[in-house]
């Protein structure tokens, strides 16, 4: 009996052994895969998944056989630092043009729809949706439980614990787009980071309910927005019956915030120091 | 040579590892969804058996018929194997990446991929010389890719075809399966 286990753990060291030294012998550099090492070492490293890929490195792949892709999939975390895009450029050979590619995500709901009963359930918007749509009045509204906060890997959103609403810090958001798929109501919609005024009502044609008979605050389509500007900036959406706002000719007078009866609108560029204030 | 010739033709065909041997069956029905991933087990599964049919040939005729241990021959196989995958996959991923990634899951899932260790139990059984080894190992992963392709062709037009709703996914793949045996079983006999 001992000769074959001793036989058995020969074999077994012999074969760790080989193991080990193919680790140890054989060279970790490759030919052929300098340029996806030198673009994965300028990616974050984080491997968030936000660009599609798997991880980081599978990006770094993907940019080395197609440089184009940095524009239809950027990762927004590049985008965001100064020093790893000047590198990524050098090391694609291309120039990005960085404001129109930041994305933010923006919500459209203000939150201020009232609360019509006491939920204690499971503590997430998934499940409180289930039971019809939620708590508050307005079946579409942000119901403020933190499906997205548990997933954004920026900690970017807060929850507004007044007014049971998420609310983004837009300094820290890299539109990175994790938090969509999370919110049941379809709440979150990424906008370019240039986008000036915020309509924050979660109003869609065609839904049973208008906004300013469950909410307040919700858009109640008087247009008045679009007669107020001055600048040709805000165009009104027929089909949808909501006002569309062109970022380029906007000067942010902020006479449609001003205007607007519902409170419905909000200053975009401030939405930082709001979540500022209410973490404070 | 002929005798060669009869070992590789009776392993692709007349004993298919897949449909008349039953080895290798998890990955059958695991990986056959699509075309591209079937070829690539397929090719990853035949260089493995080819390469754990030398190895094991040698330690069976070098270790364990003259320490007369050769009822051990399964976890020394098993050991042997599971190592040799881990070597390959390492040496493939430091010398040729592209390779490494062409293979990607595959060959870390071969390891635990019964079909291998049935070929060097077979070889054992069979006493088959070295060549002989090699010529098995061949032709069990040859019959593998093809059964793998022609399954994964199948289910890949499946998916188009109007289905019931009871059968849809594994249900008619098994069915398809057996249909495939059934022509395979023609073949028994011939050698």
């Amino acid at each position: 009996m001992a000769p074959i286990i001793g036989i058995l753990a020969v074999i077994g060291l012999v074969c760790g052994l080989i193991i080990y030294l193919v680790y140890i012998k054989v060279p970790q550099r490759v030919k052929g895969l300098d340029k996806t090492e030198e673009i994965n070492s300028i990616l974050p490293g984080m491997n968030c998944g936000a660009c599609g890929h798997p991880g980081c490195f599978g990006y770094a792949q993907a940019l080395t056989r197609d440089a184009d892709l940095v524009t239809k999939k950027p990762c927004t975390a590049v985008l965001l630092d100064p020093e790893r895009l000047e590198q990524l450029e050098k090391a694609l050979g291309i120039t990005l043009d960085v404001s129109a590619m930041l994305k933010k995500a923006l919500f459209h709901c203000n939150g201020n729809s009232e609360i019509i009963c006491n939920y204690s359930g499971v503590d997430t918007c998934k499940a409180a949706t289930q039971l019809l749509s939620g708590y508050k009045k307005c079946p579409y509204a942000c119901l403020g439980l933190g499906d997205c906060v548990k997933v954004c890997p920026e900690n970017a959103i807060y929850i507004d614990p007044e007014k049971n609403v998420a609310i983004v810090d837009t300094e820290k958001c890299t539109g990175c787009g994790l938090c969509i798929p999370e919110c049941p109501q379809d709440l979150i919609e990424l906008v370019p980071a240039r986008t000036k005024i915020a309509f924050q009502c979660n109003y869609k044609p065609l839904r049973d309910v208008p906004g300013r008979e469950k909410c307040d605050f919700g858009c109640t389509h008087c247009r008045k927005c679009f007669k107020a500007c001055e600048y040709q900036a805000i165009e009104w959406h027929k089909e949808k019956a909501l006002p569309e706002f062109n970022q380029e000719k906007c000067t942010l007078c902020l006479k449609c915030i001003e205007v607007c009866p519902q409170n419905t609108l909000a200053d975009f560029t401030k939405a930082g120091k709001a979540a500022e204030a209410v973490t404070a | 040579m002929n005798e060669l010739i009869t070992i590789f033709l009776g392993l692709v065909l007349i004993n298919n590892f897949l449909l008349v041997r039953f080895l290798g069956l998890c990955s059958f029905f695991g990986v056959s969804t699509k075309l591209s991933n079937a070829v690539s087990m397929g090719v990853a599964v035949t260089f493995v058996m080819a390469l754990a049919s030398i190895v094991t040939w040698i330690i069976r005729h070098y270790i364990l018929i003259p320490f007369n241990i050769e009822y051990m021959n399964i976890i020394v196989y098993i050991l042997v194997i599971a190592s040799l995958v881990q070597i390959v996959e390492l040496f493939i991923k430091r010398t040729n990446i592209t390779l490494y990634f062409a293979f990607g899951i595959y060959l870390p899932l071969v390891t635990v991929n019964c079909a291998v260790l049935g070929v060097t139990l077979i070889n054992a059984t069979e006493n088959y010389s070295f060549l002989g080894s090699v010529a098995a190992a061949l032709g069990g992963g040859l019959g593998y890719t093809l059964i793998m392709a022609m399954m994964s062709g199948i289910r890949e037009r499946l998916e188009l075809a109007n289905t019931p709703e009871i059968m849809k996914g594994m249900p008619i793949a098994f069915i398809i399966a057996m249909l495939l045996g059934l022509a395979f079983l023609g073949f028994i006999g011939m050698i």
